[in-house]
C-alpha cells in the first residue's frame, strides 16, 4: 500500500518530531492504564474487604405486616393482625438448604439462629449479638479458626467462642466457665472455648458463637433457623441471585450489594471520577495528534499541492495523513500499554510496614485491549480534520505559496 | 500533425467583492503534437493564468479546451485530477520535489500513487528517464541532496513519467542559475525533438522564447500568435 510507504516516510523524515508525539500518546495511555488499575484495584478491595467477612447473600422470613381482608359487606372492613406469638424463623430451612447445594454459584452455605444475649460475670453484664452455626460451618462465612488467639475453635456441647476485646472487658480467657444469659430469660453456664481478634471492634466486643444445638434450648427455637447466610463464588452476581432465590423461596433476600449501599455509591461516584479522567487523558492525547498533523499538513503545502496538480487523488492524499495518525496512535498505544503495565506491576509491588500494598493496584485491571483500541481509534478520527484539508488544498494555491 | 491542444474563447474574470476583473477575454490557442510553444507576457498579463486553465488547475469563465482529442472543461473534478495524472505533464518554477523520497521515487510518484503501490515496472521507467535527463549516477540520492539544476531535470523526468500528450511548464529556469537553465532548456528541447514531446512554456524570458519554435503573446488578455 502505497500511501502507507508515503506515512511511514513522512512519519520517520522528522523522528523528533514524531518520537515526542508518540511519547505524548505514550504517557496519556500510561495515565489512563494507571488510573484504571487503581480505580479498578481499590473497587477490587473494598469488595472483598466488605465481603470477605460477612455473608454474600442473606435469607430471612419476611416482615409480617398487618393487612386488610376481603370485605363481606360493603361497611365492615376486617384487618389481620400481626402475631406476636411466633417467632421469625425459617421453619422449613431444610429445602432450602437443599435448593441452595444445587446452585453452581454458590460456595457455602451457614443455616444460623441469631438472637441477644449476655454474658455475665459477677458484676459485670455484657450484651451479645449471638450467632448459632454448625461446629463443621463455622468458617463458612468469615474466617474464625485463623483467627483465634486463645483457646480452639472447638466449640462442643457447652462451648462459646468470644471476641477478644470482649474477653478483655470481663476478664475472661480460654477455658473458663461464665453465664449465659438470652432475651428468653433462660439462663446457663458456658465454658469459653475460644478467644478471637477479627480487628473490627464491633465484632471483637459484641459478638459471640455457639453451636446450634446449644443454641436451640437457649434462644427458644426448637426447629426453625432465623437466617441462611451464602457465599458466593463472583460477589458480583448477588445481587441477581437474591433476587433468583426472592421468587423461588419467597423469603425476604437480601444481597450484599444491598446492605451496603454507601459503599456501593462510593464505588459508583469512584469510577465515574475515573472515567472523566480517563475521557480528559483521551482528550489531550487526540488534540495533540490533530495538531500535529495539522501542522504537518500545513509544512508539506508545497509537496501536497504538487501531488494534486499531478492528479493523484485527494482520498490518496487524506489516507497518507489518517495512516499517520493510525500508526502514531498503534505505536504510542502499544508503548502507552507496556510502559503501564510494567508501572503498575511495579506499584503493586511496593508495601508498607505491616505488609499491606502502598496503592492498592491491580496490573491486570489496566482495560489495555479497550484503552489500545479507544486510542488507536480516537488517532485515527483525530487524523481526518487535518487529512481533509490537505486532501481539499488547492494544488494552484499550493503550489504558488 | 495533429492538434494536442484546442483553446476557444477561454474568458477568466475573478470577483472580489462588487470588483471584476477580467484576466483573459475570448483566448483561441491551437498546440499541434511535438511543438516546444512559448507563452510570453508581462507581469500580471495572464498567461500564467492561461496555463493554470489549460493544465485544469484552474476553471476558465467561459470556453472550450480540447486535449488530445478530449474535451476537458467539462469533466468533474475527480475526472479532471485522472487526466492530469495520465495525459498532462508539469514542470514548476520551483521543483516541488518531496524531500523524503529518492530521485527514482520522486519521478514514479504520480503514477504510484494512482495505482496505490510502486511496481517494478515503474521503478525500471522512473531510472530509464533519470537516465535520459543525466542522472544515472544520482538516481538513488534522497530529493535533499540534488542541486537545483538537478532537481529540476528530476521535475522534467517525473513530468514524462506517465507519457504526457501535453507539457506544461512554468518558468522552469524561473530559479536556477545561467548554466544550469541552459542545461535544463537543453534537456527540453532534445526530449522536445527526439521524443516529438509537445512543450507549452511560460515565461518572460525573451532568450527562452527565442529557442521556441512558436511564441504566443498574452496582451490585455487576448493571445497573439507569433511565429519565431
Amino acid at each position: 500500500m502505497f500511501a502507507l510507504v508515503v506515512a511511514r516516510r513522512y512519519l520517520f523524515s522528522n523522528p523528533a518530531q514524531t518520537a515526542l508525539l508518540i511519547t505524548g500518546v505514550a504517557l496519556g495511555v500510561t495515565a489512563f492504564v494507571f488510573i484504571t488499575a487503581l480505580i479498578e484495584g481499590l473497587a477490587i478491595r473494598l469488595t472483598a474487604d466488605v465481603t470477605a467477612n460477612s455473608s454474600h447473600v442473606s435469607l430471612e422470613q419476611e416482615v409480617r405486616v398487618a393487612r386488610v381482608l376481603p370485605a363481606r359487606a360493603a361497611d365492615v372492613q376486617s384487618v389481620a393482625l400481626v402475631s406476636t406469638f411466633q417467632r421469625r424463623q425459617i421453619r422449613a430451612w431444610g429445602p432450602t438448604v437443599a435448593l441452595l447445594r444445587s446452585q453452581p454459584l454458590v460456595s457455602a452455605i451457614s443455616p444460623q439462629i441469631s438472637g441477644n444475649a449476655f454474658l455475665v460475670k459477677g458484676e459485670a453484664v455484657a450484651p451479645l449479638a449471638v450467632t448459632a452455626i454448625e461446629p463443621s460451618a463455622l468458617d463458612a462465612i468469615s474466617p474464625i479458626t485463623t483467627k483465634i488467639i486463645g483457646g480452639d475453635a472447638d466449640l462442643g456441647a457447652d462451648g462459646i467462642l468470644i471476641g477478644a476485646q470482649l474477653a478483655e472487658n470481663l476478664g475472661l480467657s480460654a477455658g473458663q466457665p461464665v453465664l449465659f444469659r438470652t432475651d428468653r430469660g433462660v439462663d446457663r453456664l458456658l465454658t469459653v472455648r475460644g478467644i478471637f481478634r477479627t480487628g473490627l471492634l464491633n465484632l471483637d466486643e459484641r459478638v459471640a458463637f455457639l453451636s446450634i444445638r446449644t443454641a436451640r434450648p437457649l434462644l427458644r427455637l426448637p426447629e426453625g433457623v432465623t437466617n441462611i447466610e451464602v457465599k458466593l463464588h463472583d460477589p458480583g452476581q448477588a445481587r441477581e441471585f437474591a433476587a433468583f432465590l426472592r421468587d423461588a423461596t419467597g423469603l425476604r433476600v437480601t444481597s450484599w450489594q444491598e446492605r451496603n449501599t454507601t459503599l456501593e455509591g462510593a464505588l459508583f461516584a469512584q469510577a465515574q471520577t475515573g472515567t472523566l479522567i480517563q475521557i480528559f487523558s483521551l482528550i489531550s492525547v487526540l488534540i495533540g495528534i490533530a495538531s500535529a498533523l495539522s501542522l504537518s499538513a500545513n509544512r508539506r503545502r508545497g509537496e501536497i499541492g504538487i501531488m494534486g496538480a499531478f492528479g493523484v487523488a485527494r482520498r490518496f492524499i487524506a489516507a497518507v495523513f489518517v495512516l499517520q495518525g493510525l500508526l502514531i496512535g498503534m505505536v504510542g498505544a502499544g508503548i502507552g500499554c507496556l510502559t503501564g503495565f510494567a508501572l503498575c506491576s511495579w506499584l503493586a509491588t511496593l508495601t508498607k510496614a505491616d505488609g499491606t500494598m502502598v496503592l492498592p493496584i491491580v496490573a491486570s485491571e489496566g482495560s489495555y485491549l479497550t484503552v489500545f483500541a479507544l486510542t488507536t481509534l480516537g488517532a485515527v478520527l483525530a487524523s481526518v480534520i487535518p487529512a481533509r484539508s490537505a486532501a481539499r488544498l488547492d494544488p494552484l494555491e499550493a503550489i504558488q505559496q | 500533425m495533429t492538434d494536442v491542444l484546442e483553446a476557444r474563447g477561454i474568458d477568466m474574470s475573478f470577483r472580489n467583492g462588487d470588483e471584476v476583473t477580467e484576466v483573459l477575454k475570448g483566448v483561441d490557442l491551437t498546440l499541434q503534437a511535438g511543438e516546444l510553444v512559448a507563452l510570453l507576457g508581462a507581469s500580471g498579463s495572464g498567461k500564467s493564468t492561461l496555463l493554470s486553465i489549460i493544465g485544469l488547475l484552474l476553471r476558465p469563465t467561459a470556453g472550450r479546451i480540447t486535449i488530445a482529442g478530449q474535451r476537458v472543461d467539462t469533466l468533474s473534478e475527480t475526472e479532471r485530477a485522472r487526466f492530469r495524472n495520465q495525459r498532462l505533464g508539469f514542470i514548476f518554477q520551483f521543483h516541488h520535489l518531496l524531500p523524503d523520497f529518492t530521485a527514482t521515487e520522486n519521478v514514479a510518484f504520480p503514477a504510484a500513487a494512482t495505482a496505490g503501490r510502486m511496481t517494478g515496472a515503474m521503478r525500471q521507467r522512473a531510472r530509464e528517464l533519470l537516465e535520459r535527463v543525466g542522472l544515472a549516477d544520482r538516481m538513488d540520492f534522497p530529493a535533499t541532496r540534488l542541486s537545483g539544476g538537478q532537481k529540476q531535470r528530476v521535475a522534467i523526468a517525473r513530468a514524462l513519467m506517465n507519457n504526457p500528450a501535453l507539457i506544461l511548464a512554468d518558468e522552469p529556469t524561473g530559479s536556477l542559475d545561467r548554466v544550469s537553465a541552459e542545461k535544463v532548456l537543453d534537456l527540453m528541447e532534445e526530449v522536445n525533438r527526439e521524443d516529438k514531446a509537445t512543450f507549452l512554456i511560460c515565461t518572460h524570458d525573451e532568450n527562452i522564447a527565442a529557442r521556441c519554435a512558436r511564441r504566443i503573446i498574452v496582451k490585455d488578455g487576448r493571445a497573439d500568435r507569433v511565429q519565431a
